[in-house]
């Protein structure tokens, strides 16, 4: 676990950032025709790379309350996808981390982020083959991927559940069950912020078992981790998802 | 430039090699038997609320 006093400053500015994502996404009386208040708060080194690191989640609350974004956010957003594209020995995660934030970015009206996202989808059958365990490691890393279809009107609200569509989501929705292995295992391993990340995709796939008890393990995870911001943000995307779920195993 | 710009300086500067670590982290070691853990799943679990089972102990090692 890390001390405090020895945080890298970069982790700390992810912290300080979703930080302020959870506190817009808490603070109510968010009107679709006006823009919330802006959750970044400059443009310097340090800061785009942390829009770059907690990725498309940067923009959720016009994502999740249907608003639209506040455009000091949608301009950082837009010159840290430029400032820090994947590089040619990037991961699989940050080639989807880029592509998330690019097709926000273009769904929300950035205009300089429509050509980027002309290009093909990164590959996701890699994940096909993974153990269940690495799956969910995988996938928490990327839960930035787990919202709702993003609109800028409030006419156009997605189904209840409904997952924005990806390859990612895809192998998600075909290997529910295993992502619920891995969220019991994150919550016994104390691991708050996979078993956070990974309830956040299991709040949106049809097939969650219902004995894993998701609404009251999500709980769970809120009491013993919540104080990570990152965790509160997961599961605060997740809250709204599972309020609108119908009854019944999901 | 003073020894405390200089200091700030190099604190904010971030590799491209920083980026790609914190986007993919392995995964962190897990904790186990942890009596306030397994308190709050117990007091969940008496409500009918949660199905999780305690955490396991830890293996012994040797």
């Amino acid at each position: 676990m890390e001390q405090p006093g020895t945080t890298p400053p970069l982790t700390g500015a992810v912290r300080e950032l979703a930080t302020q994502v959870v506190s817009t996404l808490t603070s109510g009386g968010h009107s679709p025709v006006s823009a919330y208040p802006p959750v970044t708060t400059g443009d310097d080194e340090l800061g785009l790379a942390a829009v770059r690191v907690l990725g498309a989640d940067v923009l959720l609350p016009a994502v999740l309350h249907r608003t639209l974004p506040a455009p000091a956010d949608l301009a950082v957003c837009e010159k840290a996808v430029l400032a820090y594209p994947p590089g040619p020995d990037a991961s699989p995660t940050s080639l989807w981390s880029h592509r998330a934030m690019v097709r926000t970015l273009a769904a929300l009206g950035a205009p300089a982020a429509g050509a980027t996202l002309a290009g093909p989808e990164p590959d996701a059958a890699w994940l096909e083959d993974l153990p269940w365990q690495a799956l969910t490691h995988q996938l928490a890393l990327l839960a930035a991927l787990a919202v709702p279809p993003t609109g800028t009107t409030s006419g156009d609200a997605a189904a209840p559940g409904a997952l924005a569509p990806s390859a990612v989501a895809d192998v998600a929705q075909r290997r529910t069950v295993d992502i619920a292995r891995g969220f019991v295992r994150a919550v016994r391993r104390r691991g708050w912020l996979q078993a956070a990340a990974a309830g956040r995709w299991l709040a949106h796939l049809d097939g969650v078992p219902r004995t894993l008890g998701l609404d009251a393990g999500l709980e769970f995870v809120g009491l013993m981790g919540g104080d990570d911001p990152r965790v509160a943000l997961h599961l605060h995307a997740a809250r709204p998802v599972r309020a609108g779920a119908p009854a019944g195993p999901r | 430039m003073t020894s405390h710009e200089y200091e700030l300086r190099n604190r904010t500067q971030v590799s491209d090699t920083d980026i790609e670590a914190a986007l993919n982290p392995g995964e962190a070691q897990g904790f186990y038997r942890d009596t306030r853990e397994c308190a709050a799943l117990a007091l969940q679990a008496g409500a009918g609320q949660v199905l999780l089972a305690p955490p396991a102990p830890r293996p012994k090692k040797g």
